[in-house]
């Protein structure tokens, strides 16, 4: 099986582009559970609302989809607040089984709930770029891609910004590094976790509506799988570690081409759980073992 | 009048016997009620297999492997050697609690929810194997029928493959029973609380993890034989996510750490669920099991066993609204 | 713990008891024929449920229409009851829901089953109460040719994957092979390059069975250069693609379901450059598909039997438009390739049951093995449907479709391009078309 360098540029270009998908819900998860500490099984249902909405609004609008991401960060922003409130913050505190169970509540409703609107036909979109391919050297880069991963760059950079230069960002790392502190130094702690939701949440969104836009098939089950690999991600790259999880996507996203490659497709989910069962062997905490409790 | 609560149990116990053992002649031998009964008791196994591995504070969210393991196993073997299923399903057992073991140990030092996903993905990496890798040996996809428990030339078969199906499970109910009512029992509940709290009052936490894994197995490996020799057929889909999420849907509404919250948990889902479709709904059942399950995660935490005393307290409370503080729970 | 605690809990356990009873308690019904319909209305498999389930209630008000089936046992017509259950696509509650059917409700006869895995879980039950069984919907030839199961009472209404396979193989062998050929100038005996991307499932196993079969039992000239498999629901397919590029094919059949076919198509000719013939299997023939693949499946083939966009010029044709037609306009959506086998399956097991004359289940069946009735909506082999004496099994007139653009509807048109009989028009090899190897 030949390479030859323009097919390795594009398998690792795809690898990419398909890494921003991952490292969009992976640094969501992180900064949800940086701040509150909680696992959200059902953060890939939030990743499929996201889809559903931009495709809804699209169909409907004609919008360019593109246009409507921050649309839909706003909204699964709010869903996601409305999850922390009436959800999770109840359960706070009473131990990580309930986290785990009440997750598998939210999946079966968030799931069911958009079939019973939707259907549960399997969709797919046409973004109004699907023709268009950027020829750099003698390779054909499709411009959606190019755009995607153009937009998860910026999405991440505005994360950063918002983390490091702004107040509101100095809060939510106090509350993730040490949360009595923050509480002794005057944070609301409970605002903190309900932003982080939603902002967790919103980067899901992006992630769903960049998985829609790039002309992927989407139906209601489609959030778990992405989720759970996420999380993978997220604990190899370290609980917490936005650099971590983005090392961690892209890390991924050429593991699992790689194995479809040399395996098959059918070993493509396998390889992920493979790579984490045997990190967990060695290293219980995790590849950079944050302390996780 | 108040009763004691053993008597109460030994009564209610009883009630639940006497009802399972006339169920036969109660449902008029229906086929259907008799089919959906002994699925049901296969059920309560597992649930109740879930439930003892939860009881050490692991919670698995890929338990259908190893129901799975034991019915392939199981199914394996009666087919090459011809045994009669009811000796193959201990083997089945046997088999799922070696594996059982085995992905034990390499999950004793993971927290909660490292566990969980370890336990999925073993049960997604174990459907590949079995229908791919392992095809020729398993039928892959297309699946392999399974010998039934009884011949279906008996007459009145379906009545007696119920009652030994009974048989087993409420044997299998006791055995668990018995075992976290003994020190292992505590020793459990130990290390669920507090890992190092445990292993500092001279617990071994492995030691019992891996037991407690062990068992759990194994009694859900005869779960998954029983059910699919009553099938008479198993294919890879058996792995399914959604069977390995039952069990624990099953546990939490009846009431986690107790032995009769998987029963009472999977007997009310059960008739719930076939209830709700009687009535023509589809997703929306789903999503009625999803609130059903977030309302008791919130509210009634240790599940539908715990309704009469939180019941009680709440009414002690309203009763004494000037009274001490009854203290948050958190 | 008190008094009012076990009152909750009796209260409990008879709530329980009660709606378990309300599941099994049957309206009192009306004096008829009880047909059972197995589909699934929830699962992986419910967006084909759902119209198996319209198109066989499409069927009964038709037929109830008339007064129902002439059964000479009572010498009068009696209209037909359609049971639908719900078998979730998943074998314990299809065991569950079949069981209900036959003891609870005790029809006298079932239609339906799509997923293969489901359907043969409910066959031990079935077998034993021996109530015929029109499968309508499952595509493994296993189902009828179990040797541990008696199948004598299930009744194949649609192709199999072995049928898929075998139309599809014969067509490249027959028609793109010279057109290969005559265009690059290649040598008679040149062995065609033939890639295989199939679902890991009975169903992409199925196929690549019947492509294998057809291969070795008419001694072709065709070499299987690539076989990738891929998982259920699969989405991102390019690196398989890639592996298949490598293996430089004339032609790819991918044996996949639309979700998957349509990133298949758009990621091999946008993303991959695969300038290759691509088949598709039956089951893509809906109008999503066409939507979905947009210019991407331009020139690419389409095996079906019955399609949105064309109808055989044969005698079947005015009937395939009127069905058409009514379902459109009673339930908005195209039927789906499942929906109308189902809907013959419903009058086939009705005829049966006229034949026979009474509703005993071994005389219904025996009727299913003996029945000859003239084609209906879609095309069967001479014309006339019955079941093959050895796996009760009904030979369709499938057809392959070529796709053209069509600038007026803003998307690709099947044009049917094989066999003979059937034909519309010729096959036309792309102009930007390359062989695997020179």
């Amino acid at each position: 099986m030949a390479l030859d360098f323009g097919i390795l540029i594009q398998v690792l270009f795809w690898g990419l582009y398909a890494g921003c998908i991952y490292i969009l819900l992976a640094t969501g998860l992180n900064l949800i559970f940086g701040v509150m500490k909680i696992v959200n099984f059902a953060h890939g249902e939030l990743l499929m609302l996201g889809a559903y909405i931009t495709a809804t609004v699209f169909v409907l609008s004609g919008f360019n989809p593109y246009v409507l991401i921050p649309f839909t960060m706003f909204v699964l922003g709010l869903i996601g607040i409305g999850v922390e409130r009436l959800c999770f913050r109840p359960i706070l505190g009473t131990g990580k089984l309930n986290e785990i169970f009440l997750s598998l509540g939210l999946i079966y409703i968030f799931q069911n709930g958009v079939a019973l609107i939707w259907g549960d036909d399997r969709q797919v979109l046409n973004s109004p770029y699907q023709t268009i391919s950027v020829p750099i050297g003698d390779i054909q880069l499709p411009l959606d891609y190019i755009i995607i991963i153009l937009v998860t760059a910026l999405i991440l950079v505005g994360l950063y910004v918002l983390l490091r230069r702004t107040d509101l960002g100095r809060a939510l790392r106090a509350t993730s590094q040490n949360r009595k502190g923050a509480m002794i130094v005057g944070i609301n702690v409970e605002r903190m976790d309900m932003i982080s939701f939603g902002i967790g949440s919103g980067l899901a969104a992006a992630a769903g509506t960049l998985w829609v836009v790039s002309g992927q098939v989407f139906n209601p089950y489609m959030g778990s799988l992405p989720a759970i690999k996420a999380f993978a991600i997220i604990i190899l790259g370290g609980l917490g570690s936005i650099p971590g999880a983005i090392v961690g996507g892209l890390i991924y996203g050429i593991a699992e081409n790689g194995a479809a490659y040399f395996l098959g497709g059918i070993w493509k989910d396998s390889i992920s759980f493979l790579i984490l069962i045997v990190v967990l062997i060695f290293r219980p905490t995790g590849l950079f073992g944050e302390e996780g409790e | 009048m108040r009763v004691e609560k053993a008597v109460l149990y030994r009564y209610l116990t009883a009630i639940a016997l006497g009802i399972s053992v006339l169920l036969p002649l109660l449902a008029g031998m229906s086929f259907y009620i008799l089919n959906v009964a002994i699925i049901m008791l296969t059920l309560i196994l597992f649930s109740s297999a879930w439930n003892f591995l939860a009881y050490s504070g692991q919670a698995s969210l890929g338990h259908a492997a190893f129901f799975g393991i034991g019915a392939y196993v199981s199914t394996l073997i009666a087919r090459a050697t011809g045994f009669p299923p009811f000796g193959t399903i201990l083997f089945g057992g046997l088999v799922a609690a070696f594996i059982g073991l085995l992905l034990g140990l390499t999950c004793v030092r993971l927290k909660e929810w490292f566990l969980a996903m370890v336990t999925f993905g073993f049960a997604v990496i174990l459907q590949v194997v079995i229908a791919s890798s392992l095809a020729p040996t398993t039928g892959g996809w297309d699946g392999i029928g399974s010998p039934r428990l009884l011949p279906a030339e008996i007459p009145g078969y379906l009545a007696y493959e119920y009652y030994a199906v009974l048989a087993i499970t409420v044997v299998s109910i006791l055995c668990i029973h018995l075992i976290l009512r003994s020190r292992v029992g505590l020793a459990f509940a130990a290390i669920r609380e507090n890992e190092l709290e445990a292993r500092a009052s001279g617990v071994q936490p492995v030691r019992y993890k891996l037991l407690a894994f062990t068992v759990s197995s194994f009694f859900a490996g005869v779960a998954g034989a029983l059910e699919i020799h009553h099938i008479s057929f198993i294919s890879p889909e058996i792995f399914h996510a959604e069977l390995s999420f039952w069990p624990v849907i099953y546990c939490i509404f009846g009431g986690l750490g107790t032995i009769i919250g998987p029963i009472l948990g999977t007997v009310i889902l059960t008739v719930v669920w076939e209830g709700l479709k009687g009535f023509g709904l589809t997703y929306a059942r789903f999503v009625i099991i999803g609130v059903m399950l977030i309302l008791v995660v919130i509210f009634l935490p240790r599940g539908l066993v715990s309704l009469p005393e939180e019941i009680r307290k709440w009414k002690s409370v309203r009763k004494a609204p000037l009274g001490p503080d009854k203290g948050s729970d958190r | 713990m008190d008094k009012k605690q076990i009152a909750l809990i009796l209260g409990i356990l008879l709530v329980s008891a009660a709606l378990l009873a309300g599941c099994t308690q049957q309206q009192a019904p009306p004096q008829g024929i009880k047909m059972g319909a197995v589909v699934s209305l929830t699962g992986a498999g419910s967006n084909v449920g759902k119209h198996m389930k319209q198109a066989a209630e499409m069927a009964v008000s038709e037929i109830n229409a008339q007064g129902g089936v002439f059964v000479k046992a009572y010498n009068k017509k009696l209209p037909i009851t359609l049971i639908v259950a719900d078998d979730e696509t998943k074998g314990d509650s299809a065991v569950k829901a079949v069981t209900k059917l036959i003891s609870e409700d005790n029809v006298d006869i079932l239609v339906g089953g799509y997923s293969s895995g489901v359907t043969t879980a409910t066959q031990g039950v079935i077998a034993e109460k021996k109530v015929p069984y029109v499968v309508t919907g499952a595509s493994s030839p296993d189902i009828t040719r179990r040797k541990d199961v008696n199948t004598s009472y299930f009744f194949h209404y649609c192709p199999t994957t072995a049928m898929y396979g075998q139309y599809t193989i014969l067509f490249v062998d027959q028609v793109m092979r010279p057109a290969i050929n005559e265009r690059f100038e290649f040598p008679d005996n040149r062995t065609l390059r033939l890639a295989v991307l199939y679902q890991d499932s009975a169903y992409g196993k199925g196929v690549l069975n019947g492509v294998i079969s057809t291969i070795t039992a008419n001694n072709l000239n065709i070499e299987i250069v690539s076989n990738q498999s891929f998982k259920l629901g699969e989405t991102d397919f390019r690196t398989t693609l890639t592996a298949i590029k490598a293996a430089k094919p004339d032609v790819i059949y991918p044996a996949a379901f639309p979700s998957e076919q349509i990133p298949i198509v758009t990621q091999a000719r946008r993303d991959l450059n695969l300038n290759t013939i691509i088949l598709a299997v039956e089951t893509n023939d809906n109008p999503d598909y066409y939507k979905g693949i947009g210019r991407f499946g331009e020139y690419s083939i389409l095996e079906s039997r019955f399609s949105p966009y064309t109808v055989p010029p044969t005698s079947v044709a005015a009937a395939d438009a009127k069905f058409k037609a009514d379902y459109i306009a009673k339930y908005g959506a195209f039927p789906d390739m499942m929906g109308v086998s189902t809907y013959e399956g419903v009058y086939v097991a009705a005829k049966a049951i006229e034949n026979t004359g009474t509703l005993d289940k071994a005389a219904v069946r025996d009727a299913l093995a003996n029945l000859q009735m003239p084609q209906m909506v879609e095309a069967i082999k001479g014309g006339i449907i019955k079941f093959s004496p050895d796996y009760r099994e009904v030979q369709f007139e499938l057809f392959m479709t070529q796709l053209i653009w069509d600038d007026k509807a803003g998307e690709n048109r099947p044009k049917i391009v094989w066999p003979e009989n059937q034909k519309e028009a010729s096959f036309v090899l792309p102009d930007w078309y390359q062989a695997g190897t020179g």
